[in-house]
């Protein structure tokens, strides 16, 4: 494929015009929190830190509250006034200009999840017209990033600092300039807009870009092989070792809030007087011991253990086994954000070394 | 210097642990994360070792003594039909504002004083990370070297020191006891006598306008995605059930709508009031940086001028929400 290059200095111009036709999303700090925000005439250039932001993307499509009806004396209409934050799911095409190539991967195993047509083997089979709706003509850009940091495991999980899946262009930071691959036919559409602040790319660009990223991808730990890691999982269920794992886990859900890949909701009613109200839907957390008190009162994950047992089950084998790939890209958010610093890399070294011990036994 | 601390530190987990007058040490070791330091539970004498104490250990490891959050092999402290002398003993090493939690957790009856060995440790403050990232612009930290009063972060292509008056917690600047209030062992030399730079907890929310503390509140209030890591770090939040948790009848909406995280922040104000010690875990585990702090103080100011009363101070002393005094001001009651 092409590539193409810009000038730092015109990204403006290249965030300017896409938002002629998108809804353009860019990481931006603010008090030491970097997202992504909605541009907005007055916003500035994205905070490009290269590496990932503290907040994933993923509330972009699937924002933490979302209003799915509102009812009225027995009528149901569409969200009058949906979300503040993210409008109508229908009306408006995203874009999402410096996503790390960790989120962009996060956004192709929830599209398996929520039943964007994507070609893969394996998908849940369900079909999500929230998720779809933003997702659908969705434009991404991800720059890949030259600096990882010390909690970047993405080399474990098929992933790497500068690899394509979900991405519709990759940005390389060349210095001056951006190398800007398409990787998609919708990127190779849109590299094709007239009057792009962009040129074609030249040989020592693309060469500058190679030593970029290999510079980057070796400074990245040296990957943990997790092949057998679902497998491994299979016969771990009644194992001591989640005891020992999920010890010092206060429950909260700052783990799987901050993840790209964790998605489970709740869906409630909001009355708001007599016959109305809003049935919305927010994110929920498998580490809240609420997540699955039944009725009765019953709780058949009662502690930290069962919880953290489900939350790395999901991840590495229920996912593997339903979508065909881990649940976790290495952006090792959940590392930084944990309040006791529970670090899923030693969690994941845990396990592989139960699993060895046992089969030694053998 | 920290050597001999952790030295020490060992020496008497060591002695506890082989005595049997403990089963469990609940106490910090070093983390993946160069700043960072993580709850470990020692039961052998061989991995006593791995305990360590210094600037960053910012956790409150009292939240860990709380029923609610109970793991499965402490379980037979919180049932009241286990005989006193098959309870798991629990050595726990407590900074000043941990070892008056745990006096609080004890005056609240949520533990049993016989129970546990408080190993008080002398703490000159712990390192806020957000100020420390704020003043290295958000570069990763690979590497950090105290010195003094001075600390040294060296990241992929940085070193830089910085003051430790500008990098410790808001709260570890303002605290007022620095020694444990409670302890059964203490490690390191009393912190009181020695040279600190101990202000008076900043009131600066009482010289604001109405306008401009509820602007103060919507700024952080909007920030928290609700998590729940601030309550769940928190030594005195141990509700069996969280009122935001109950769902026959719901109290609480579960949206981030701000109204519903406003309620809960309030919520849990008012709860910890008269009981909050102030030590902060509660910031410190948020990953978004919402810092109510402010508010906790004017509240701990405010209980102490009505009832005399500072939260874990002593073992005799009542806890004000426990008692009725004839002389309560009670001027907002018609
Ligand atoms: S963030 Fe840490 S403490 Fe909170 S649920 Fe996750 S692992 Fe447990
Ligand atoms: S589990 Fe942790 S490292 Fe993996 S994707 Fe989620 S936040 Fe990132
Ligand atoms: S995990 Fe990999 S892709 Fe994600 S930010 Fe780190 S280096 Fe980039
Ligand atoms: S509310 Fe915060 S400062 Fe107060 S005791 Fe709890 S964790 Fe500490
Ligand atoms: S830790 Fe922070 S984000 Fe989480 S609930 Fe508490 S204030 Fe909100």
């Amino acid at each position: 494929m092409a590539a193409f290059k810009i000038k730092k200095k015109r990204l403006k111009e290249l965030i300017d015009s896409l938002t002629k036709e998108y809804r353009v999303f860019i990481p931006v700090e603010s008090d030491g929190v970097s997202s992504f925000k909605e541009v907005t005439s007055d916003s500035h250039l994205p905070t490009i830190n290269s590496h990932n932001t503290d907040r994933p993307p993923k509330e972009i499509f699937f924002p933490q509250t979302e209003t799915l009806f509102t009812y009225k004396e027995g009528k149901i209409s569409p969200p009058e006034q949906p979300n503040t934050k993210y409008r109508t799911p229908n009306t408006d095409k995203i874009a999402i200009f410096g996503a790390s190539p960790c989120d962009v991967k996060s956004f192709s195993l929830l599209d398996r999840l929520f039943g964007m047509e994507r070609n893969v083997a394996k998908c849940s089979g369900y079909k999500d017209a929230y998720w779809i709706n933003r997702r659908t003509n969705a434009l991404i850009f991800t720059i890949g990033c030259n600096y990882p940091l010390s909690t970047c495991f993405c080399n474990w999980l098929n992933g790497g600092p500068f690899t394509k899946e979900g991405s519709d262009l990759l940005l390389t930071d060349i210095g001056e300039d951006f190398l800007v691959e398409p990787c998609s036919q919708n990127g190779e559409e849109f590299i094709k807009t007239k009057g792009l602040p962009i040129q074609k790319a030249a040989k020592v660009d693309i060469k500058r870009a190679s030593t970029v990223r290999k510079e980057a991808e070796s400074t990245l730990s040296e990957p943990v092989d997790i092949t057998s890691l679902k497998e491994g999982l299979d016969t771990l269920w009644d194992n001591p070792v989640w005891n020992e794992i999920a010890y010092k886990c206060l429950s909260c859900a700052a783990c799987s809030y901050l993840c790209p890949t964790c998605y489970c909701f709740d869906i409630q009613d909001e009355r708001a007087g007599n016959a109305r109200g809003k049935r919305i839907r927010v994110w929920d957390s498998c580490m809240f011991s609420l997540f699955t008190k039944e009725a009765s009162g019953h709780n058949p994950r009662p502690s930290s253990k069962e919880r953290m047992r489900q939350r790395i089950m999901h991840k590495f084998n229920y996912f593997v086994e339903n979508l065909g790939d881990f649940g976790c890209v290495g952006c090792g958010r959940c590392i930084r954000s944990c309040p006791v610093n529970m670090d899923i890399r030693e969690v994941i070294n845990t396990i592989k070394n139960v699993k060895l011990t046992i089969s030694n036994e053998k | 210097m920290m050597r001999s601390l952790e030295n020490e530190l060992k020496e008497c987990a060591r002695k506890l642990l082989t005595e049997k007058k403990v089963d469990l040490i609940i106490g910090y070791s070093k983390s993946p994360l160069p700043l960072r330091s993580t709850p470990c539970f020692i039961r052998e004498e061989k991995d006593v070792d791995s305990l360590i104490f210094d600037l960053t250990c910012s956790n409150n490891l009292a939240t860990y003594l709380q029923k609610s959050k109970c793991a499965e092999h402490r379980k037979p402290n919180t049932d009241p039909t286990v005989r006193m002398e098959n309870r798991c003993k629990i050595g726990i090493i407590a900074k000043a504002c941990d070892a008056r939690s745990i006096v609080q957790l004890i005056l609240e009856k949520q533990v049993k004083k016989e129970d546990i060995t408080v190993i008080g440790i002398a703490c000159t403050g712990i390192l806020d990370l957000k100020k420390v990232s704020d003043r290295l612009n958000g570069k990763e930290i690979l590497n950090y070297n105290p010195q003094d009063d001075e600390v040294l972060f060296e990241g992929k292509d940085f070193k830089k020191a910085l003051k430790l008056s500008d990098i410790l917690c808001d709260s570890c600047k303002t605290c007022l006891n620095p020694d444990p209030s409670v302890y059964d062992s203490f490690i390191g030399e009393p912190v009181s006598g020695a040279k600190t730079e101990k202000q008076e907890p900043m009131t600066e929310l009482e010289n604001l306008s109405f306008g401009e503390r509820w602007e103060y509140f919507e700024h952080e209030i909007s920030k928290c995605i609700r998590c729940y890591a601030c309550r769940n770090a928190c030594p005195l939040c141990y509700c069996e059930e969280c009122v935001v948790d109950r769902t026959n009848p719901q109290w609480f909406g579960k949206s981030t709508e701000f109204s519903d995280t406003f309620t809960f922040h309030i919520t849990r104000m008012l709860d910890t009031a008269g009981r909050c010690v102030g030590c902060g875990a509660c910031i410190r585990a948020c990953p978004t940086h919402v810092d109510l702090a402010p508010l906790g103080i004017k509240i701990e100011k405010e209980i102490k001028e009505r009832f005399g009363y500072t939260a874990g101070l002593s073992l005799d002393a009542t806890p004000p929400m426990a008692t009725f005094n004839e002389d309560d001001k009670e001027e907002f009651i018609m």
